[in-house]
């Protein structure tokens, strides 16, 4: 079984890329004929992946949240699949190569980097961690998915005033429809962020005894939190719209991925789990 | 195939000419009773403000184009008509010029899918008249095919190519609905009109309009069931919309930035479209650098409407291809009514059906009875199609494809389903 898993771990980088490529290509050439081959073949990655993940969890015995790169590998999955569940429901296709883009760094880094933990430390066999867990990748392809769209967002309103009506313009829904998907994103990302912190400052002291408010990546979220809490309110108010929510949703996300590679690639906290 | 067709069209004659030619729904009942015997046994004539044409079967074999240049030439005598604004096509550069023109690649205005309807109710008429035939009855259900093939396969008659549509296409690019939008439209002069229209078209939510004389906006606004905002106090109003167009020919600004600026603050910064398709223009072109404001011009509505030119000009091979494979479908049914190979059809579908049914019988005959069984079916239906054979040898042995016969094959085919029946096929 181990070599099955070793070899779905190589062949996925190669599926999220070779998808990719049929979403970019699509993109630059905008074929009808191409549009339903793209989604299956974003279907079969997943397929793949999710066959991944569960053999994974069925053979070491853990679900694959014990440490960066298996949590990297659970959120390339996340994020590619809630853009698939995004296209179904809102027929919108143009989006996807700038999506699935992300979901092709986290897998590639996973790929490269993961090793095979069978033991784990028993805190990480918790209920709650699991639930701390999931609602924090789901939170955090929430708010990918809504700097994406805010990026896209930002791209289609500089193509529009500055009338270079390019594959951008072609390609992409509306500014508002763009808007919209970049909000609800964020308030998805918002509520299950905001989840995962309450089990996380409930849990997490009686869990680890080195437990510490500064810890930077608690620090990190809670930032994004306030930041995200903060544009979702103005916007919700009526105060703030467009430009300001989409670059707020961006800063949001790039605080998101600083935080996550400081706590984990320097080793400063016990968030890291390596 | 002896199908004849002439065509003035914007290649081949100036737009007067054209607009002379011009042929209303009863000329062109008139003209087709006249063209009916005299020049034509069926056809069909398709007028649109770009062409004048003529398709049909000559009653007779010296029915020639010069004949019917003559007879368009004669009924338009007062107009400077000449052969050489006449274009000319026999056989199957006659049905591919159909092809091209209802695939909207011999358009003026490549990909324009209005042509596609147009043909259509040409041949509406042609019908009801009794124009229509066996053979152009399947002429245009093969142009029907192509006209829709090159709108699902190709992007033919994707994107906007003219202005105003360019318009719409630009404001769709910024609101996701347009009904629950509302715009202004001030000048109410041709193009403010068409502007007008076609947002009433695109289903806005909210239509205004405001024009300098009070009483002609009046007029446009019962006409499209919309508000009218006097001139004088319109920009008291601005700010309820989200889309302005202006269209008026002033010869300066209406619109300042402070205008707009002031309208922007009382929309709490909510989006807002200012299309200016005046010349020269009514909106100052700076209020394109306040946040939120969407301006354009003719020129950037301009640049939309070139590159979904160019676009649909790279169409045009994919267009062509279609149209080669659907004359190929069309002759290959065309020549099979030629009687040879309807004999063989023929004889192939009743073998074929004797041979299953002996096939699935046969366990009910001992097999000294089986030789017998095949002897006498095959005898059946050699009795059967003698008669219909002799008949269509006759008209092979004379050696000409006359509509009548082509007419008489093709009913056949059709009676015995021969062409959607293919017995090879059914054997394996």
């Amino acid at each position: 079984m181990i070599s099955f898993i070793d070899f779905l771990n190589i062949l996925l980088p190669f599926l999220y890329v070779i998808t990719f490529g049929i979403y970019s290509y699509d993109f630059m050439k905008g074929r009808k004929e191409l549009a339903n081959y793209k989604r299956l073949f974003l279907f079969i990655t997943l397929l793949f992946h999710a066959i991944y993940l569960i053999t994974r969890t069925l053979y070491f015995g853990h679900p694959p949240i014990t440490n960066v790169f298996e949590i990297f590998a659970v959120l390339a999955f996340a994020i590619a699949f809630s853009y698939f569940v995004l296209e179904l429901v809102t027929d919108i296709r143009g989006t996807g190569p700038f999506i699935i883009i992300i979901s092709i760094l986290f897998q590639v880094i996973s790929s490269i980097e993961i090793e095979h933990i069978v033991a784990v430390k028993d805190v990480l066999k918790s209920n709650l961690l699991g639930i701390h867990v999931f609602s924090a990748l789901v939170g955090y392809s929430g708010i990918t998915i809504s700097a994406v769209y805010g990026f896209l967002y930002l791209m289609l309103y500089k193509e529009i005033k500055l009338n270079q009506f390019g594959l951008i313009f072609n390609r992409m829904p509306n500014l508002e429809i763009l808007e919209k998907l970049s909000f609800s994103s964020a308030i998805i990302g918002f509520a299950l962020l905001t989840i995962a912190i309450i089990i996380g400052i409930i849990w997490l002291p009686q869990a680890f005894p080195d437990f510490s408010y500064a810890d930077p990546k608690l620090i990190g979220t809670s930032i994004v939190w306030i930041l995200y809490g903060i544009g979702i309110t103005a916007k919700l108010l009526g105060k703030w719209r467009g430009k300001k929510v989409v670059i707020l949703s961006i800063v949001g996300f790039v605080i998101a991925i600083l935080s996550t590679m400081l706590t984990n690639f320097l080793s400063l906290s016990f968030h890291s789990f390596y | 195939m002896n199908l004849l067709a002439v065509s003035i069209n914007h290649h081949t004659a100036p737009v007067e000419l054209r607009e002379a030619l011009y042929l209303g729904s009863e000329d062109v009942k008139n003209l087709v009773s006249e063209a009916k015997g005299k020049l034509f046994s069926e056809g069909l004539v398709i007028c649109t403000c770009n062409r004048t044409e003529f398709y049909g079967i000559p009653v007779d074999k010296n029915t020639s184009y010069f004949d019917v240049q003559n007879f368009v030439i004669d009924k338009k005598s007062s107009h400077k008509i000449s052969p050489e604004h006449f274009q000319s096509f026999m056989s199957r550069e006659a049905v591919k010029h159909l092809f091209k023109v209802i695939s909207g690649i011999d358009s003026l205005l490549i990909g324009d899918n209005q042509i596609f309807k147009q043909v259509k109710d040409s041949f509406i008429v042609a019908e009801e008249m009794s124009f229509t035939g066996f053979l152009m009855k399947r002429v245009f259900d093969s142009a029907t095919i192509v006209g829709k093939r090159a709108i699902t396969e190709t992007e033919i008659s994707e994107g906007a190519v003219t202005v105003s549509y360019a318009a719409v296409q630009l404001i769709e690019k910024i609101f996701s609905t347009l009904n629950k939008k509302s715009a202004l439209v001030i000048g109410t002069g041709e193009t403010g009109e068409i502007a007008a229209k076609h947002l009433r078209d695109r289903g806005i939510g909210r239509l205004a309009l405001t024009n300098r004389s009070f009483d002609k906006a009046e007029k446009l606004a019962a006409d499209l069931n919309t508000a009218v905002f006097p001139f004088a106090n319109f920009k008291e109003h601005l700010h309820k919309f989200d889309i302005i167009i202006s269209a008026t020919s002033a010869p300066d600004l209406i619109l300042t930035k402070d205008d707009i600026k002031k309208a922007m603050k009382k929309r709490n910064g909510a989006s807002m479209v200012l299309m200016d398709i005046a010349i020269p223009r009514d909106i100052d072109p700076e209020t394109k650098n306040i946040d939120y404001v969407f301006y354009h011009d003719i020129d950037s509505l301009n640049i939309i409407v070139e590159q979904n030119l160019s676009k649909r000009k790279s169409e045009i091979p994919k267009v062509e291809k279609i149209i080669e494979e659907e004359l190929d479908n069309f002759f290959n049914w065309y020549n099979s009514l030629q009687a040879a190979p309807t004999i063989k059809n023929l004889r192939d579908y009743f073998e074929t059906i004797r041979a299953e049914e002996v096939d699935k019988n046969k366990n009910k005959f001992s097999d000294d009875d089986r030789e017998k069984l095949e002897i006498v079916t095959k005898r059946i239906i050699n009795k059967i199609l003698h008669h219909p054979t002799i008949e269509l040898r006759k008209s092979a042995e004379s050696g000409e494809n006359t509509p009548e016969s082509a007419t008489r094959l093709g009913i056949l085919r059709e009676l015995f389903g021969i062409d959607n029946h293919k017995p090879d096929e059914e054997k394996k």
